[in-house]
């Protein structure tokens, strides 16, 4: 250690506290030895144990010590810093010191727990972090967390329920939302339903009654036909770009337009079950009541509206916005099974889950008997998790090679429920329900396989490596399927059901949103889901600031799951944006300008837009180029720092030299 | 080769009796539960399932039904109150009628008025045949073997026996066809039949499997019925003549004391029978079909209206006792009418049978297994 780096004795007084963590450390380290061996090192002025650091005596400690002692920095040796070092911090302030004289060893995730069969080793490493950990603290320096103006707007990206859901609560709170939605109506995958878990109402009519209060809400502003195609900036202060699609019809010649029409294309609000015009509503009440021109499958030819040939022209146009925060609410799509698994798109009688709902509203009164494509339906078989759970070895993987290995979590309780409507419907229909496991997980949703268990739905259970098959019935048979199976509860007999229309609960994949992830650098989970930051403790927010996500864009939810979510989301931008500024933690890149010789290295290998560029400046009466960080954009990874040949580039709180004398620290010899 | 599912099967069965289940989700604690099944015979789970789905040929060719005792543990235990035993129960009702190749048990097990009409016809049967062949009324005293001449009754109860026989054992004989199905593999030679024979007769005279219930004094209860029925049978089929006399004996003679026992045996054993489907005090009382009726109060009336004529006998009185014989020649016609080969009457012969058939099924596996492992004939 040089001179330089290495204060003298007497310039800090360090306050080592080492945690029992309730036994989760004290079981395998010698916690007393420990602290033993710190109160040895000539900067420690006091080294104590506690059961539980984090407590309010185990804090409180620090901070007398603090004002009694008068100690300058505190090192903690506890849990994960990703739990407590926040605590800690805020203990230190109150001591009345900078928060940033503080570092935070991780003994337990780091040592106690992956070294619980060696407790002497366990104990001499926990003494070497310890040491590092004192080395590092004597070169603290203090710092302060950088402070953001944060414009008061969010945008909203998503239109269906969880992206209502999150606008209408930040509106609530006073802030400025901007909704966007990529299709030219609101309500997204919800409107597509008829009843829904767990109250039985109507989707439809749930879904207008916050559409209505997010429509009539002063603060927000809606686009349809809008999508984000550009994204500067960092919390608080983004800049967006939006571009909108027009309708292409007006209120003037809407109605005539759509009469006039003649263009049908497969409707996919119905899940290609009917056809509609290419000038059309989503649906009868849908949200703008505007019809739109579907421009993906307009021809281009002229309609003849009130005598006039009219060719509609997509207007679009591009509008910059400045944002504080954005929810991303993109949703999911339902899982389109490859042709021929189950039958799929090779019989007729296989339908997913929601092409089955779809046909239910789509019904006119045909009550007594149900039919399908003209032929009554008797016995029905449903087979979950499909396009969920999926195994190595057995599954064909996606077209991008992913298995959806995870569990859809909706479609068990979605098809009893289902079920159980058809049931009350139509009580002589037989229903065979082929599952791996019944998932109805919930408050009270077990009522729904109960209610279906009465209802005498014939459950089969099945191996996910021995799935039941769906085959056409051989000529005369009574039903144009059959679904054969082992039935794992009859001792994997193979079973054979004839039924007129088999419902694939299909499971839930993102919406492709790659655009939006590029553009913002936010990441996705193996599964394309995107990710949160923690999923127990910070779990609606992205790794960037100011981005946070709401619904089934992040991982598969119920309505309620997505609306909870959506809450969630508007409530963490409420928090960002209220104060109308940020505070970011200070770990972010620091050029030493003496040093600076504007090389230009750091800017070709950092990752994150705008975090650090060159400027002109003069310097003893010359122009020159130095590096000049934006500490907003810079997420502290080093990057810059590494590359930098003349070491002009520090992480403030993480420096070189703090490595340094870590290491130096922890390679010492130790006598134990 | 695969079975096809039956929904209509579950509707079918459900006329035999009150089961629900639909509530059953298979977890199988009713046959860890239970002292009588083993991995050979995991009821009452695996038959449940079966009928669930419908397994029509699977239920036909399962003996299960029969070797339970209905302790009603199961029941008890169920996480569901999908109610295991009574499925037995009904099951076995099923099975009897399944077995009948009459057609007549379903009838009278699904249908009230088919078993009054039954229970009318057959003292219509006995009235009539009274009426024609009675002999002289003599009333100076009682002169029984008179009124119906012994050697006649002899024959007719050798000719209902015969009839009785008949029925049962054709019936058994279907019972034996669905338990092992023609064309299933390897059926069991006949050596197998014949060396696991004495498992028939251990368990029709001990029926030493419902004392493996836990409760087991329903079986020293139901051991006390069949010796005084099968007492009564034998002595009346075979040894009329003997026991029917127009001399009085003592009492202490083995003529009127066998009778007695016999007579109170059969009033115990049905008359806890009955006290315990009044009460429902016991899992296996709590529902019960015409035929769960039926069965002891026939048997009581059976047992009672014999001692009656042996009363009256004794006290002399000639009319009222050609009356009650007649009356118990109504009441024995009604009883093998309507629950004889085609109810449940027919289980002193099924359960045994479906014991034996159980071990010799499992001898048969052990053979086969025997076979499959054996090393080749060297040639």
């Amino acid at each position: 250690m040089t001179e330089k780096t290495n204060p003298k004795p007497e310039e800090t007084k360090i306050g080592v506290y080492v945690c029992y963590c309730g036994g989760n450390i004290s079981d395998v380290v010698d916690v007393e030895k420990v602290a033993e061996k710190m109160r040895e090192h000539p900067n420690v002025t006091i080294a104590r144990t506690d059961m539980s650091m984090c407590s309010d005596a185990g804090q409180s400690i620090v901070e007398n010590d603090i004002k009694e002692l008068g100690l300058n920095r505190v090192v903690i040796g506890a849990c994960a810093p990703s739990l407590h070092e926040h605590t800690f911090r805020g203990t230190v302030a109150r001591g009345g010191l900078n928060p940033y004289f503080f570092h935070h060893v991780g003994l337990r995730e780091q040592d106690s727990w992956v070294h619980s069969n060696n407790p002497g080793g366990a104990t001499e490493k926990a003494i070497r972090l310890m040491y590092a950990g004192i080395a590092k603290a004597n070169l603290l320096k203090p710092l302060d967390m950088i402070k953001l103006k944060a414009e008061r707007h969010a945008l909203v990206i998503g239109g269906g329920v969880a992206g209502l859901r999150a606008a209408y609560d930040i509106a609530g709170r006073g802030i400025n939302v901007t909704l966007i939605e990529k299709t030219p109506f609101l309500g997204g995958r919800m409107a597509q339903l008829e009843t829904v878990f767990p109250t039985g109402n109507n989707a439809r009519e749930d879904l207008h009654s916050l559409i209505n209060e997010v429509r009539t809400h002063p603060l927000i502003t809606i686009h349809t036909l809008s999508e984000l195609v550009n994204i500067r900036g960092y919390i608080g202060n983004y800049d967006v770009q939006i571009r909108s699609q027009s309708r292409g019809v007006s209120g003037d010649n809407a109605e005539a337009a759509l009469a006039a029409c003649t263009q049908e294309v497969p409707d996919d609000f119905n899940y290609g079950l009917t056809k509609r015009k290419v000038v059309y509503r989503a649906y009868e009440g849908c949200f703008p009541s505007t019809p739109a021109v579907d421009w993906e499958h307009y021809d281009g030819k002229p309609i003849e509206i009130d005598g006039q040939k009219v060719i509609f022209e997509n207007k679009k146009k591009t509008f910059d916005l400045r944002i504080g925060a954005i929810v991303i609410a993109t949703g999911f799509q339902p899982y389109e099974p490859p042709r021929g698994d189950y039958g799929y798109d090779e019989l007729p009688e296989v339908v997913t889950l929601p092409q089955f709902i779809r046909h239910m509203g789509l019904r006119d009164g045909n009550v007594g008997e149900l039919t399908w494509k003209g032929h009554p339906v008797r016995d029905i078989a449903a087979i979950h998790c499909v396009g969920s759970r999926h195994l190595a070895g057995v599954h064909e993987p996606q077209p991008d090679g992913i298995l959806n290995n995870y569990c859809s979590r909706v479609c068990c309780t979605a098809t009893l429920h289902q079920v159980n409507e058809l049931l009350d419907e139509y009580p002589n229909i037989n229903v065979y329900d082929f599952y791996e496991d019944i998932r109805t997980y919930g408050l009270e949703h077990e009522s729904y396989y109960t209610e279906a268990s009465k209802k005498m739905v014939r459950f089969l259970r099945f191996h996910g490596d021995q799935r039941p098959e769906v085959v056409a019935a051989p000529e005369g048979d009574t039903h144009p399927v059959l679904v054969k199976g082992k039935d794992y509860l009859t001792n994997g007999l193979e079973v054979e059901v004839p039924v007129d229309l088999v419902i694939l609960a299909v499971g839930m994949v993102p919406r492709p949103v790659d655009d939006l992830v590029d553009m913002m650098k936010i990441p996705k989970g193996d599964d394309r889901f995107l990710l949160e930051v923690h999923p127990k403790l910070r779990p609606v927010e992205t790794p960037v600031p100011g981005i946070v996500l709401a619904g089934t864009a992040q991982s598969p939810m119920n309505i309620q799951e997505s609306c909870n979510a959506a809450s969630a989301a508007a409530a963490k931008v409420a928090v960002l944006l209220a104060a109308g500024q940020v505070e970011l933690d200070p770990y972010v890149a620091n050029v030493d300008l003496d040093k600076c010789e504007g090389t230009g290295a750091c800017i070709e290998v950092c990752e994150y837009e705008d975090a650090i560029v060159l400027e002109t400046m003069t310097v003893e009466g010359k122009e020159v180029q130095r590096a000049v960080v934006t500490p907003a954009n810079c997420s502290g990874c080093g990057n810059c720092v590494s590359a930098c040949p003349h070491h002009a580039i520090d992480v403030q709180g993480w420096e070189v030299a703090h490595y340094e004398a870590m290491v130096d620290a922890i390679t010492m010899e130790v006598e134990i | 080769m695969s079975t096809r599912v039956d929904p209509s099967l579950l509707q079918e069965i459900k006329k035999y009796g009150e089961i629900h289940v639909e509530d059953c989700f298979n977890c199988g604690n009713c046959t860890a539960v239970c002292p009588l099944s083993n991995s050979n015979t995991p009821f009452p789970r695996n038959n449940i399932r079966m009928l669930q789905l419908g397994m029509k040929d699977k239920l036909l060719e399962s003996i299960d039904p029969w070797l339970c005792y209905y302790c009603g543990e199961c029941t008890i235990t169920c996480p569901r109150q999908a109610d295991p035993a009574e499925a037995q129960m009904t099951m076995r009702r099923w099975l009897t009628a399944q077995y009948d190749w009459t057609g007549l048990s379903k009838k009278l097990y699904t249908s009230t008025a088919w078993s009054i009409g039954a229970l009318i016809i057959g003292a219509l049967i006995v009235i009539l045949l009274a009426l024609g062949l009675h002999g002289p009324l003599v009333t100076n005293q009682v002169e029984l073997n008179t009124f119906a001449d012994v050697h006649m009754m002899h024959t007719a109860d050798l000719i209902l026996a015969a009839l009785l026989g008949f029925f049962l054992l054709s019936n058994l004989f279907r019972m034996y066809l669905f338990t092992f199905p023609r064309g299933a593999q390897n059926p069991p030679p006949l050596s197998i039949f014949i060396t696991e024979a004495w498992q028939l007769v251990l368990h029709m005279l001990t029926q030493k499997r419902f004392g493996e219930c836990e409760d087991n004094k329903r079986w020293i209860n139901h051991l006390i019925l069949v010796f005084g029925y099968g007492t009564m049978f034998v002595l009346i089929v075979l040894f009329l003549s003997w026991f029917q006399t127009d001399e009085l004996y003592p009492i202490y003679h083995p003529q009127r004391l066998i009778g007695y026992v016999a007579a109170l045996a059969i009033i115990y054993g049905s008359g806890d029978a009955l006290i315990g489907r009044i009460t429902k005090k016991h899992q296996m009382h709590r529902y019960s079909q015409i035929s769960d009726w039926l069965f002891p109060i026939l048997l009581i009336l059976l047992a009672i209206s014999g001692l009656m004529i042996s009363a009256f006998r004794v006290s002399g009185l000639p009319i009222l006792t050609y009356y009650t014989y007649v009356g118990h020649l109504v009441v024995m016609m009604m009883l093998y009418i309507c629950i004889g080969p085609m109810g449940k009457w027919a289980h002193l012969l099924y359960r045994p049978f479906a014991v034996y058939f159980q071990a010799v099924k499992e001898k048969a596996e052990e053979h086969n297994k025997a076979i499959a492992h054996a090393p080749a004939p060297v040639s």
